[in-house]
């Protein structure tokens, strides 16, 4: 079976990209499968299937929707939100009305009219002040023929939505650990945060609550590892807190390597989010395949990690207590750690297996591409052995028949 | 307590599965049990019949029968365990192979194109649904709760059954290799007779009777094996356990079967096995130079293990022995209390 597979690859710098160097390969083992270059407008000739996938940032992901806009096919949604990819292709291309379209799509005429405010520039971009309210996933979710989704959160939501096709619910799939030597890194315990400093990482309350630990754990440290986010006065809230001093380490953008060899140095990773655009961390995936304990937020997909392996912060106004008793236990418990530890390794090489994920996403191809052709074959088979004892449609008869083909996921 | 055992059936065919299955019943109603076969025909082929024949064992309503609760129903193979039942016990002895560890291969059946593909899916996403349905699962063999767990995440309980009831009996070897697997490719006959026509001096006797039959004849004749290969068909209880106990060896050696009656049929005779590392279910109970002689599937390999155990008949005895106290363990008594408790 020949699959079109439309996704940002390195080296683009996205986490999709990442995603889908790991996967492809695993992928080919069961499909025949061709990754299109970046501007494809269509899947090649004589493809049965087109794979999309489809996240929230424009620049990586604006040519895979106007792909799918001309054939669709099986869409993989990295993010429910996908306000800001909807603004990259209509307002970044120079059409307003697009936005306005898709925001009354979505949302009505009220949408429509908070579309007009931001055009006017009377509104903060909703896709920065306000986007889990707008996810614009609409129009996706009308030309998808399937999706694959790595979270219960995501499917819910696509159900939700009215999507009424059918959905796969796929692990992302684990990176093996590539064995490299920890960075030197002293400190006990040594906390991570990987990826951009800014509010919906919830750096703030992280900082907050490292604070308070270290008052207790003086030589604990923070490692914090990412670009900060424009307007993130990242210094000065260090200043504030007192940790201005040896309790930060910070290392900006990082390549692949290094990325590894500084989780590795981590005692704990924290991986924090809100708003979630429904997305999931692949840095928080790396740490489950270095066996390390999480802490994250009870949001999205980060809220379906067993607690096994990821102690759980809610978002609000308990949220840096929280944080800094998660971050107590771990510090002060390292058989708590262990314990952690050994159950991520286990769930990295169990449901996230990167030969399980493929199969099973395979799986999903497969049957998407030629499903319909079976389900009318086991259909047209059934209800003319029926009809050939007189059994017509509508009858109590009929209904079971109905019942029990539904029962094993034959009804079509 | 009131037993349905469900048996899909290919009609006119009859191997393992038909054997254990006719057993089961009997040996049911042995203890007292109100036990009875359910048969329903079997054909997975053209396209999507797969699953039509397979929706047939939805239909049925085994709640009860003749106006008395059936109490459990014991289902064997694909698709018998597709049933509705609210006591549905699985005793699993294959999934429909074709749609996983045979697909791809010479005996697979599913081609590339994405109809079939799909088809392929939709038995596993059957398999899926309706073998978690099972209150109980249990399954022939280590291979087949393998691969049962590693298609469906599913855990069966390992539960082997005796082979099929024959006057076994131990005597003296008079030479000659014994296969009695039912004539079809995954048996994987023809080995057998390619390592004879490299060991001079090895004699066959082929006591079954299969869709192969034809094309391993031909191979024989081919082969000028004629004088030395016996095809005797299908063979009566009787005889079958005289070419038992007097056989030099059991060459059983099919393409990663389930379980094999085969080796424990040998054993009770006293005879060792020849099988293969790559065979499967045999290899739980054939162990290289302790039960009989693992090789690779390699004719010259199979025939110098075959001519090694007619020349060492001390060593072959004492394989068989070791084979006979394995299968000794292997009882109806144990069987049925675990399937029923």
């Amino acid at each position: 079976m020949r699959v079109a597979y439309f996704s940002p690859m390195p080296p683009e710098a996205s986490g999709i990209a990442d995603y889908s160097a790991l996967l492809v390969p695993a992928l080919r083992e069961h499909v025949d499968l061709t990754v299109v270059k970046r501007g494809t407008k269509r899947p090649p000739r004589g493809s049965d299937l087109g794979v999309y996938h489809i996240g929230n940032n424009p620049e990586a992901h604006g040519w895979i929707l106007d792909a799918l806009r001309r054939v669709p096919g099986l869409v993989v949604l990295h993010d429910f939100v996908l306000h800001h990819l909807v603004a990259g292709v209509t307002i970044g291309r120079r059409d307003g009305h697009g936005y306005l379209d898709a925001m009354e799509r979505g949302h009505g005429v009220v949408g429509r009219l908070l579309g007009h405010g931001v055009l006017d520039k009377r509104l903060p971009p909703l896709w920065e002040a306000r986007p889990e309210e707008f996810p614009l996933t609409g129009e996706v979710l009308s030309l998808a023929t399937g999706l694959v989704v790595h979270s219960r959160f995501v499917e819910d939501r696509a159900r939700a939505a009215g999507f009424a096709g059918p959905i796969f619910r796929v692990a992302h799939p684990a990176w093996p650990d590539p064995g490299v030597a920890p960075a030197e890194i002293d400190g006990d315990p040594v906390i991570g945060s990987f990826g951009n400093v800014n509010q919906s990482k919830r750096i703030p309350q992280l900082l907050e609550s490292f604070a308070r630990l270290r008052s207790e754990h003086p030589r604990a440290r923070l490692l914090l590892v990412g670009p900060v986010s424009p307007g993130f006065d990242l210094e000065r809230r260090l200043q504030r807190l007192g940790l201005s001093g040896d309790g930060i380490v910070r290392e900006g953008y990082v390549d692949e390597r290094r990325l590894w060899e500084l989780m590795a140095a981590c005692d704990v990773h924290v991986s924090l989010r809100s708003p979630t655009m429904g997305e999931t961390s692949g840095t928080a995936i790396r740490a489950l395949a270095l066996g390390r304990p999480l802490v994250v937020s009870d949001v999205g997909w980060f809220s379906e990690l067993p607690e096994t392996v990821a102690l759980r912060v809610s978002v609000g106004a308990d949220e840096a207590l929280e944080l800094e008793a998660a971050l107590r236990l771990l510090a002060g418990r390292p058989e708590v750690r262990e314990a952690m530890a050994a159950a991520a390794r286990q769930l990295a090489v169990g449901e996230h297996a990167l030969a399980a994920v493929a199969e099973r996403q395979a799986a999903a191809f497969e049957t998407l591409a030629g499903g319909r052709a079976i389900a009318d074959e086991v259909l047209g088979d059934v209800s003319a052995a029926a009809a050939g004892v007189g059994i017509a449609p509508g009858t109590p008869e009929a209904d079971e028949i109905a019942r029990r083909l539904a029962e094993v996921d034959l009804g079509g | 307590m009131r037993i349905a055992v469900l048996r899909p059936q290919v009609p006119f065919a009859r191997g393992g599965a038909e054997i254990f299955t006719d057993e089961l019943v009997a040996e049911l109603r042995a203890r007292g049990h109100d036990a009875d076969l359910v048969s329903v025909p079997f054909k997975w082929y053209p396209g999507a019949r797969v699953l039509t024949q397979a929706f047939l064992w939805r239909m049925l309503d085994l709640d009860e029968a003749d106006g008395r609760p059936v109490d459990v129903v014991v289902a064997t193979k694909f698709p018998s365990y597709v049933v509705r039942h609210r006591e549905k016990r699985v005793w699993l002895v294959h999934q429909f192979r074709q749609a996983y560890e045979l697909d791809g291969t010479d005996l697979g059946q599913f081609g590339p194109s994405p109809e079939e593909r799909a088809l392929r899916r939709r038995v596993q996403q059957l398999d899926r649904l309706a073998l978690r349905e099972a209150t109980q699962l249990f399954a022939t063999s280590p291979n087949v709760a393998g691969r049962l767990e590693r298609s469906t995440g599913l855990v069966a309980e390992v539960l082997p059954h005796p082979p099929q009831a024959l006057p076994y009996r131990v005597a003296p070897s008079q030479g000659f290799v014994l296969s009695a697997s039912r004539l079809d490719r995954a048996k994987r006959i023809d080995l057998l007779l390619e390592a004879a026509a490299l060991e001079q001096g090895l004699e066959l006797v082929i006591a079954s009777d299969g869709p192969d039959r034809k094309r391993l004849e031909e191979i024989a004749r081919a082969r000028d094996l004629d004088g030395r290969v016996r095809f005797e068909g299908r063979v009566d209880a009787e005889r079958l356990a005289e070419l038992y106990a007097t056989c030099s060896s059991v060459y059983y050696a099919p393409v990663d079967e389930d379980f094999g009656m085969g080796p424990y049929e040998a054993f009770l005779s006293g005879k060792p096995v020849i099988t293969t590392t790559d065979a499967g279910g045999p290899l739980d109970v054939v162990h290289d130079r302790r039960t009989g002689l693992v090789v690779r599937p390699d004719a010259a390999e199979v025939g110098r293990a075959a001519a090694w155990l007619r020349e060492h008949a001390d060593d072959a005895a004492a394989f068989g022995g070791a084979g006979k106290a394995l299968a000794d363990e292997v009882t109806w008594d144990r069987a049925i209390a675990r399937l029923l408790a």
